[in-house]
């Protein structure tokens, strides 16, 4: 095979995790509360921008700047929750819980944080990218035989990875997890059991900002670029990989967020890179038409 | 003696209507208290305000005394009270153990055996799908999940409904038994005849509040029963 290909499956993995770990965040909530949470790339520029000030103020080692980045995108998710999602749930009866009404008013209420953010970011640092110290770049070639890749494809590889293993961890093996995934099933059925089911739900914020955040300074740090909109297109590709793999599939998003990073750093050997965004709203199209409960989908006892 | 459960004159109000109004009962300790009622009279209603579901708009519900009027779900699970609801309200995508294991909540699986001893069918099961058990298994999951936290108070809605007459038969004389291991127990039901036959009191609920009550002995003969499933309206001297 040709090293070229070898080289841009490396990076299109490395992009498909990216997309994952945003994809789990839609996922998670999506699951718990059957709503689209429209600030979750806010989520990643905050986690970019955290990790950039931290960097320019005291120049930590790489891993504390990740943790300090995953204790933000933490606080992120919990006052998100708060301010967007919170106020909306009133009643805590099934019929309220997931209603439409409430899946519309978390819609609008979540977009307005969001573009409040968004602004509230270009007032402060500007529109423009800002400036990724030179030592901080996650982008040291390294030869592995006829390929090349960068050290970021490696970091970007694994730190998903490990989050990806944790969080398949916590869901299976842990009272809260199951506390999650039992909220996601039968959120009338938890409050059955004696789960504490608004604590959960911000658990979930919590959890899926984390991811976020994380996935935001690892980007930044890979193409040097941070700037307050740079949460927009990743959301978007990672809605996608959630639709696609059937809304509240986690490896059914996981899955295809790492198709559709590989379709589109292959697709760039074909065409421009700025035709390859079309590749993920071609999947988004043909999923729709062809597989309406996304290509992982069970047939969902609720909607 | 105080009663392990007391409902005291509870309202429940959702927008305009009052779906209980001054609903008082008494579930002594070790007892079976049975609620009897046609459809949509509220007993389901009265089920969901005890667990913290709904709550109520006026009156108290006490535990041991302890007002649990304004606890959230989960603090009322905490202190004992658990429901098997309507509708089962199991957990679907997860195995039997999972629901199990959920269900006991800090206990873990402690009462796996005593759940298994009580239904040997689960225990079969137990690494199957939920959502693939039969409509009885799964009300023996709902069953044997809310037993898994050693209630001090069990609620059951409707554990007969939709079940075949041998399963029903199972599910009383499962009732019988775990009274004899001494859970107190809050019964709502619609076949009267079985409920009357296990409960020691019951209370017949009609547009939300309490129209008659009594001895189950007595109530079983009583033709105001029979009325108040035919839709006629009570006569209360």
């Amino acid at each position: 095979m040709d090293p070229y290909y070898v080289q841009q499956l490396a990076i299109g993995l490395s992009l498909g995790m990216i997309y994952a770990l945003m994809a789990i965040g839609f996922t998670l909530i999506f699951g718990v509360l059957n709503v689209v949470n429209f600030a979750h790339g806010e989520v990643y520029s905050i986690g970019a921008f955290a990790g950039l000030l931290l960097i320019t103020a005291f120049g930590p080692p790489l891993l504390a700047v990740f943790l300090l980045v995953l204790a933000v995108g933490a606080a992120t998710g919990f006052g998100l929750e708060r301010l967007a999602f919170r106020p909306f749930r009133r009643f805590s009866d099934e019929a309220s819980l997931k209603s439409r009404a409430m899946r519309e008013a978390t819609l609008m209420s979540s977009l307005a944080l969001s573009i409040f953010t968004r602004e509230a970011m270009e007032l402060v640092f500007g529109s423009e990218f800002q400036t990724v110290p030179l030592d901080y770049l996650i982008n040291e070639p390294i030869a592995l035989g006829p390929v090349t890749i960068v050290t970021g494809d490696i970091i970007i590889f694994v730190a998903a990875a490990v989050m990806l293993g944790g969080l398949q961890y916590l869901l299976t093996r842990t009272a809260t997890g199951r506390a999650i995934r039992a909220v996601s099933n039968n959120p009338l059925g938890a409050k059955y059991v004696g789960i504490n089911t608004n604590r959960t739900i911000v658990l979930t914020f919590v959890i899926g900002s984390m991811m976020g955040a994380l996935a935001g300074i690892m980007v930044g740090l890979y193409y040097g670029a941070i700037f307050p909109a740079m949460g927009f297109t990743p959301a978007v590709k990672a809605f996608v990989a959630m639709v696609m793999g059937g809304l509240s599939s986690i490896p059914g998003a996981v899955i295809c967020a790492l198709i559709i990073g590989v379709s589109e750093s292959l697709a760039t050997t074909f065409v421009s890179s700025v035709w390859a965004d079309m590749v993920a709203y071609s999947f988004l199209l043909l999923t729709l038409v062809l597989f309406p409960q996304g290509l992982f989908g069970k047939g969902r006892d609720r909607v | 003696m105080t009663p392990i459960l007391e409902i005291d004159g509870v309202g429940l109000r959702i927008g305009v209507q009052d779906i209980l109004r001054d609903v008082s009962l008494r579930l002594p300790q070790g007892g079976i208290v049975a609620i009897l009622g046609s459809n949509g009279v509220g007993k389901t209603s009265l089920m969901r305000t005890i667990s913290g579901v709904y709550q109520a708009t006026s009156g108290a519900i006490r535990h041991q005394g302890e007002d649990i009027t304004r606890l959230q779900s989960h603090e009322i699970v905490a202190r004992g009270i658990l429901q098997a609801p309507e509708g089962r309200q199991i957990f679907s995508n997860m195995t039997v153990r999972e629901n199990l294991v959920i269900g006991g909540g800090p206990h873990g699986l402690a009462e796996l055996d005593h759940v298994v001893s009580l239904f040997p069918a689960l225990g079969e099961r137990l690494s199957q799908g939920a959502g693939s058990l039969s409509g009885g298994e799964q009300q023996m999951l709902c069953i044997g999940r809310a037993l898994m936290r050693k209630p001090s108070v069990l609620l059951l809605d409707e554990p007969s409904l939709g079940l075949a007459p041998k399963l029903v038969r199972f599910i009383f004389d499962l009732i019988e038994r775990i009274r004899s291991e001494g859970y107190s127990v809050l019964i709502v039901e619609q076949n009267a005849k079985a409920a009357l036959r296990v409960a020691d009191t019951a209370s017949v609920i009609e547009g939300g509040r309490i129209v008659i009550e009594g001895p189950a002995r007595d109530l079983a003969d009583d033709p105001r029963i029979a009325e108040a499933y035919l839709g006629g309206h009570v006569h209360v001297p």
